[in-house]
């Protein structure tokens, strides 16, 4: 379970970012704020 | 992130975001096929197969500062991540001397915590700006 204050679990996953297809981990970041969304699906409306 | 592969994050963005969004999605687009950082993180409906729109704060420490967890058919306001992110760098900034009172915008005014303050707050804060 996620609580504020504690720390982010951190993970590895495959990424699509600017034409190239790449590995992004969460603890590469640390010294940067991050932003990490989540949504159900691409093509979806919303 | 989304349990759709990277192929599919690929077709989205270079036939739909990018015709929104010039020279498209700016920020990786991660894949979580399997679900188990969505799992991981709480957000995961398992019946729907699919994250729900969770949404978490890091700082530079790794420290979650907050989240949100909206269904599907309702869509963010980035506006107000972005005010969220703004309140807790000055936080962090001010090593929480300052703090940011309801309703606070970047050069609105803050609240100094302290023994001065305690009981006063009415005279330096009023409910209307939690509306600004």
């Amino acid at each position: 379970m996620i609580q504020v204050g504690k720390k982010a679990p951190d993970f590895t996953a495959d990424a699509y970012h600017k034409g190239k297809f790449v590995s992004e981990t969460l603890s590469d970041h640390l010294g940067k704020w991050v932003v990490l969304c989540f949504y159900p699906g691409d093509f979806t409306f919303v | 992130m989304s349990t759709d592969s990277v192929f599919v994050h690929k077709m989205w963005n270079d036939n739909e975001l990018s015709k929104m969004v010039k020279g498209g999605v700016p920020f990786p687009m991660l894949s979580d096929a399997g679900a188990s950082v969505g799992t991981l993180y709480g957000i995961y409906d398992a019946e729907a197969g699919v994250d729900t729109r969770g949404r978490f704060i890091i700082d530079p420490d790794g420290v979650v500062q907050g989240f949100e967890v909206l269904m599907p058919p309702v869509g963010r306001n980035v506006s107000e991540s972005l005010r969220q992110i703004q309140a807790f760098q000055l936080v962090r900034k001010t090593k929480g001397k300052e703090v940011t009172p309801s309703g606070w915008k970047p050069g609105k005014q803050t609240l100094k915590p302290g023994p001065g303050l305690v009981g006063k707050v009415w005279e330096v804060w009023k409910t209307s700006m939690a509306f600004d």
